[in-house]
């Protein structure tokens, strides 16, 4: 069912925008704040795209939480970056679940792009935590 | 039913030509890359990069030799693995490339392929990035 792997994903994009808002007040290393401010425009343009791809399926897309727990409470940079990092893994987690659930070429193309693009948000933060290795070896699937 | 499946097969031999190769499996062509970048990656220092399309090639094959039909009692294809050579004069400057130009081999077939492989097939083209990224 491709539309209730769209619903889970709009979910990570929601989870995504909030905690980019979030981490916002935490990270004050000008380059880092750039790159705050570019996951946060591209998770909600992600989670535009996808209403609006379910709104085109017939489906209602699902309203955010009111709020997200990220792994830990976010009081540091160090923790912000932290829960970057859980939010891009979660997004990966879920773009891939869309592509194991349809085989229409257009959602699938768009579903690679949202997985390979927070594959890479999620290697620059673990870059920034120092955490090794540096990169995920196989996106999305749910280990690793 | 011993002498059925015995001369069943001899009978259709007979009678109809054999049947044509499998078409190649175009995962194998994604194992070919991912073992080269490895190899590329160790002769130039990069051993992430190269433990990481080692895993690729070896989750690749899996799925190649898996979908592979065997012809019974016929011995198992040698899976041409093994060490690859790094091409002459290989540099540090070349892994990006063929990083990219891998992710986007692996991108291509995202569209097309079964649903059963699609996963790993995106995750292969995603952890390209996430190299490349790695490597910035």
């Amino acid at each position: 069912m491709s539309v209730e792997a769209v619903q889970d994903a709009l979910a990570a994009e929601h989870a995504a925008v909030w905690t980019y808002g979030l981490v916002s007040a935490f990270i004050a290393v000008p380059q880092l704040s750039a790159a705050v401010a570019d996951g946060a425009t591209a998770h909600r343009a992600r989670r535009d795209a996808t209403e609006r791809w379910l709104r085109d399926a017939g489906a209602t897309p699902r309203p955010p939480a009111a709020a997200y727990l990220p792994p830990q409470p976010v009081d540091s940079a160090a923790s912000a970056v932290a829960a970057l990092i859980a939010v891009e893994t979660d997004a990966c987690v879920a773009w891939r679940g869309v592509l194991e659930r349809t085989g229409d070429a257009a959602l699938r193309t768009s579903a690679l792009d949202a997985l390979t693009v927070s594959a890479v948000r999620a290697t620059r933060w673990r870059k920034v935590a120092g955490v090794t290795p540096t990169s995920i070896a196989f996106p999305g699937a749910g280990v690793g | 039913m011993l002498l059925a499946t015995a001369t069943a097969p001899l009978a259709v031999a007979c009678t109809t030509p054999p049947p044509p190769p499998p078409p190649p499996d175009p995962l194998a062509e994604l194992v070919k890359a991912a073992r080269s970048d490895a190899a590329l990656a160790t002769a130039v220092g990069a051993p992430e990069t190269a433990a990481a399309r080692t895993e690729h090639a070896q989750r690749l094959q899996a799925e190649v030799d898996r979908a592979t039909p065997r012809v019974p009692g016929a011995s198992v294809p040698p899976s041409t693995s093994a060490s690859v050579a790094p091409p002459a004069g290989a540099s540090r400057e070349a892994l990006v490339p063929a990083l990219q130009a891998a992710q986007k081999q692996a991108g291509e077939l995202v569209a097309s392929v079964e649903a059963h492989r699609v996963g790993l097939v995106a995750s292969v083209a995603a952890g390209c990035a996430s190299l490349v990224e790695a490597l910035s």
